[in-house]
């Protein structure tokens, strides 16, 4: 990566040279020509590392790159590709905000406006996480965010609209595509395989035993899954956002007041029931929760968890009283890297008794602040003493928490799998929790997907260091499922094998080329709106993808919030690509680079120091 | 588990077969009948570098697991700079691809490997001048050292990583099981040098240094060595930059360790070897 001279030694040659000159030049006059001079920058050539994690990782997110690179170089930009591990990456785009482009999948995805609001709101540029990685601040997208909280129906939708177009325009982030996740697994011992709900807990928790199978109903029965992703082994810190992926782990452990329903609503989990009533504009949710909850430890429970636990996502420093959004911000606060649009949904929330909590929440229509119960709750007795700074600091500009660094091993939840042990970068095992209500209460609970306990005892998660290995270990019953996804490439091999079932679906989570708009010339939206003509989204399902994949102009594609303007028909909507067929047009990608105020010089795109 | 078990037991039993066969044919009855004394003699004489080889392969294996994070923090990241330098090298090797070069580099690469590295160690513990064993072992250290060193150092993924557009991780697609076995996962990030080169490359030049030791051992380390330097670039493992430097480790080495051997002799001004055994020159 070429790296532009930095300002500050450039400012100091400058100064050098004027000082040089100045003795001679100050008789004849010239102080002001030379400073008029110097007060003009040079120019060098646009310069953009591009980063994703490597293939065993991940099979599409560096071939994206790849692909960003080369047509990015054909428009005379120096770009670059630096594989890094998921770890290196997430911490370097969402703590330490340093980079300059980077491809990989949003976590979580976007099913409703609301979760636009963490990744964009302005208020979060200078925090750290999940929360505006990418510092945007645009002020009618802070707008359109506050009011989509709060407006209901056709006007919720129109807001909705509005807001996906203008980010269209702006691009703080180009969604690419919404991969189809191709999984193997192994009808033998295990059935109910649904494709859609395996990257999700619910998937695993609806399977059934194979009744044909060879072992005895009553038997002790593992599943073994199968990760090419070693963080699940080393941290399940649910706060930690750079061990985080689609989270499947922590549904197991952790559970949440409420889950989200196929359509969209929030139901209750943790909770038995909840009523919702509205003064002035400002919703406040009674939660009951269900009679005796423990945690894996044996403890109990109660509202007083609940409390802490939105004390906490909001700030995980200090022994912060039960006001999570006190009206100053305070300079020591840390909030929780992930779940931040929720916490944010919260304006206070109290234990009235122990079986009950109460929310009040920021203006807001109930069904989007119904959204924050679905937030993991966590045992006071556990995180209270971990509200300190943290002795080892991961995170680069401010005092990082124990909350947030700490590894979390043995995790404490309530969830319907409970920890064994773990071998770092190896293996994972799980074991049902039979005090859960799901395991407890009679399968009369028609509220919840779930009907009973998990159908396994155990749950074993081995890591292997590719896709490919992966596959082929539930081809040879090894294992039962893959719970990453293989990718395209590995399809073929799960169709050929015997007893082992193809799951495809379509993931909502996509893949976006995230920029960081802290620098020039990426902090100008007219260049980004330019480069992002410069992407072949299309051609990128088709090469890369294999085609397992749907190409999108906004995050919210395929929900019922996508505007008719985004709807993707045959080409990008409103950026299509300069050029046709993964072939970017020169000429074209110049003229509109020049119609956005860039000059070329030698077919090298330019701009200010 | 069984498939790591699997390819454990297939590549204990490969190797053990040509050992016995290349005991048989490369070492002969000779030097057999007499292996109990001199094989006493050399490792008495020599049990300090086998702590030493001993003692860097346990660094290798701690640093390995704990210095990947090291490794992020302070290490140079060199990926893109390997690839500036070469390009795509290794994918128009790779496009010569047919199955049975991938068998049978693959093959190399798992079962020539281990018999490579560890028949030698067989063979000159056997051979009545005590230096060959002396010297094999001390450059197997400095291999193994430099190593591990360059791997906190630098930061590099293979190309079947960099480009998995146009490289295939071949071994690992047709043989998927191995992976258990060569590679732990979070190492993928060591990749310069390739001590598989490096380590192949120094049986090779001892090889050709004390061939007059054994004369069908020189042509059988060549073949063999050269096989694994080309296998890692074929399988999409290493780059060609990880060759080269892995190559320029085994010369390193092996002229280390001579000299760290010449000096042992001139302290200790022992006998050698009965005489009429020359060492080549090389």
């Amino acid at each position: 990566m070429v790296q532009s001279p930095e300002p500050s030694s450039l400012k100091r040659r400058e100064l050098l040279g004027v000082a040089g000159t100045a003795g001679l030049a100050a008789t004849s006059g010239c102080m002001r020509r030379l400073r008029s001079i110097t007060g003009w920058q040079s120019r060098s050539q646009v310069s953009m590392g591009i980063r994703a994690v490597p293939a065993d990782a991940d099979p599409y997110a560096f071939r994206i790159a790849r692909s960003l690179a080369e047509w990015f170089q054909a428009a005379g930009i120096d770009a670059s590709v630096e594989p890094l591990s998921e770890e290196q990456l997430l911490r370097s785009v969402l703590l330490d905000h340093d980079f300059e482009v980077f491809v990989g999948q949003l976590s979580p995805g976007v099913q409703d406006p609301d979760g636009l609001y963490q990744l964009l709101h302005s208020r979060y540029v200078d925090e750290a996480g999940w929360q505006n990685p990418f510092g945007y601040a645009n002020l009618s997208v802070d707008e359109d965010l506050e009011a989509q909280r709060t407006e209901k129906d056709d006007a919720r939708r129109e807001v909705a609209s509005s807001l996906q177009e203008t980010l269209a325009r702006t691009q703080p982030f180009s969604t690419v595509a919404f991969p189809e996740d191709a999984r193997a697994a192994r009808r033998t011992r295990f059935a109910n395989w649904s494709a859609g709900a395996l990257d999700s807990s619910f998937g695993y928790l609806q399977l059934e035993r194979a009744t044909d199978g060879e072992e005895d109903a009553a038997a002790e029965s593992t599943l073994r899954g199968i990760v090419t992703d070693t963080r699940v082994t080393e941290n399940l810190n649910p706060l930690s956002v750079e061990f985080r992926r689609s989270g499947v782990m922590m549904d197991f452990l952790y559970d949440a007041l409420g889950y989200v329903t196929e359509d969209g609503n929030v139901e209750p989990w943790l909770a038995d029931a909840w009523t919702f009533s509205v003064t002035e504009a400002n919703p406040t949710a009674t939660v009951s929760l269900r009679d005796g909850l423990t945690w894996h430890d044996g403890e109990a429970l109660t509202a007083r968890d609940v409390a802490f636990t939105f004390s906490l996502l909001d700030d995980t420093n200090g022994s912060a009283g039960e006001n999570p959004q006190s009206a100053e911000p305070e300079p020591d606060r840390v909030p929780a890297p992930r779940f931040r649009g929720l916490s944010s949904l919260v304006d206070r929330v109290y234990a009235k008794d122990p079986e009950t909590v109460v929310f009040e929440f920021v203006e807001s229509a109930p069904n989007v602040a119904a959204s924050a119960l679905t937030a993991p709750v966590l045992p006071e007795h556990v995180w209270a003493e971990r509200r300190t700074e943290a002795s080892v600091s991961g995170v680069e500009f401010g005092p990082a928490t124990e909350a947030i660094v700490t590894d979390n091993v043995p995790p404490i939840g309530s969830g319907p799998l409970q920890f064994v042990r773990n071998n770092p970068g190896e293996t994972l095992v799980l074991e049902r929790f039979e005090d859960h209500f799901l395991t407890r209460e009679d399968a009369t609970d028609a509220q919840t997907p779930v009907q009973g306990g998990p159908a396994f005892d155990r749950l074993e998660v081995r890591v292997v260091a590719s896709n490919a290995t992966a596959t082929q270990f539930v081809v040879d019953d090894e294992a039962d499922v893959t719970m990453t996804s293989v990718g395209a490439k590995n399809v073929p091999q799960i169709g050929r094998a015997d007893d082992a079932e193809l799951l495809v679906s379509r993931s909502n989570i996509p893949y976006v080329v995230g920029y960081n708009v802290r620098r020039p010339p990426l902090s100008n939206s007219r260049f980004r709106n330019t480069l992002v003509h410069l992407i072949d989204k299309a051609a990128i399902v088709d090469q890369v993808f294999d085609g397992y994949a749907d190409p999108a102009a906004s995050a919210l594609a395929g929900t019922e919030w996508l505007p008719d303007s985004l709807e993707w028909n045959g080409e990008n909507p409103v950026t299509p690509f300069l050029g046709a067929d993964g072939e970017v047009n020169v000429e074209r990608a110049r003229a509109a680079f020049r119609d956005a105020g860039f000059m070329y010089e030698d077919g090298e795109l330019l701009h200010n120091d | 588990m069984s498939a790591i078990v699997d390819v454990l037991s297939s590549l204990t039993a490969v190797v053990l077969a040509l050992h016995v066969l290349a005991v048989l044919g490369i070492v002969g009855r000779d030097k057999l009948s007499l292996a109990r004394t001199t094989v006493r003699r050399n490792v008495t004489r020599s049990w300090g570098v086998f702590v030493v080889l001993a003692v860097v392969l346990a660094l290798n294996k701690i640093v390995r697991d704990v210095g990947v994070e090291i490794s992020w923090l302070i290490g140079a990241r060199i990926t893109g700079f390997i690839y500036a330098i070469e390009g795509t090298f290794v994918a128009s090797v790779q496009s010569l691809a047919t199955p049975e070069l991938t068998w049978y580099f693959g093959w190399m690469y798992v079962y020539g490997y281990v018999f490579l590295l560890t028949f030698p160690v067989v063979a000159y513990a056997v051979e009545p001048d005590w230096r060959p064993l002396r010297e094999l072992l001390v450059a197997y250290a400095l291999n193994y050292g430099v190593g591990v060193v360059c791997y906190v150092f630098f930061v590099a993924y293979g190309p079947r990583n960099f480009m998995p557009e146009l490289v295939e991780s071949l071994l690992y697609v047709h043989w998927p099981d191995v992976q258990t076995l060569t590679s732990r996962v979070n190492r993928n990030t060591n990749v310069f040098p390739s001590l598989h080169t490096s380590l192949s490359v120094t049986v090779a030049l001892l090889a050709r240094r004390h061939r007059s030791a054994y004369p069908r051992w020189f042509p059988v380390a060549v073949l063999v060595a050269a096989s694994i330097a080309i296998a890692t670039v074929y399988l999409g493992i290493h780059w060609l930059t990880d060759v080269v430097a892995g190559v320029g480790l085994a010369v390193g080495s092996v002229a280390f360790a001579r000299r760290y051997v010449e000096r042992d002799l001139l302290e200790e001004n022992e006998p050698v070897a009965p005489p009429g055994r020359t060492v080549d020159d090389d």
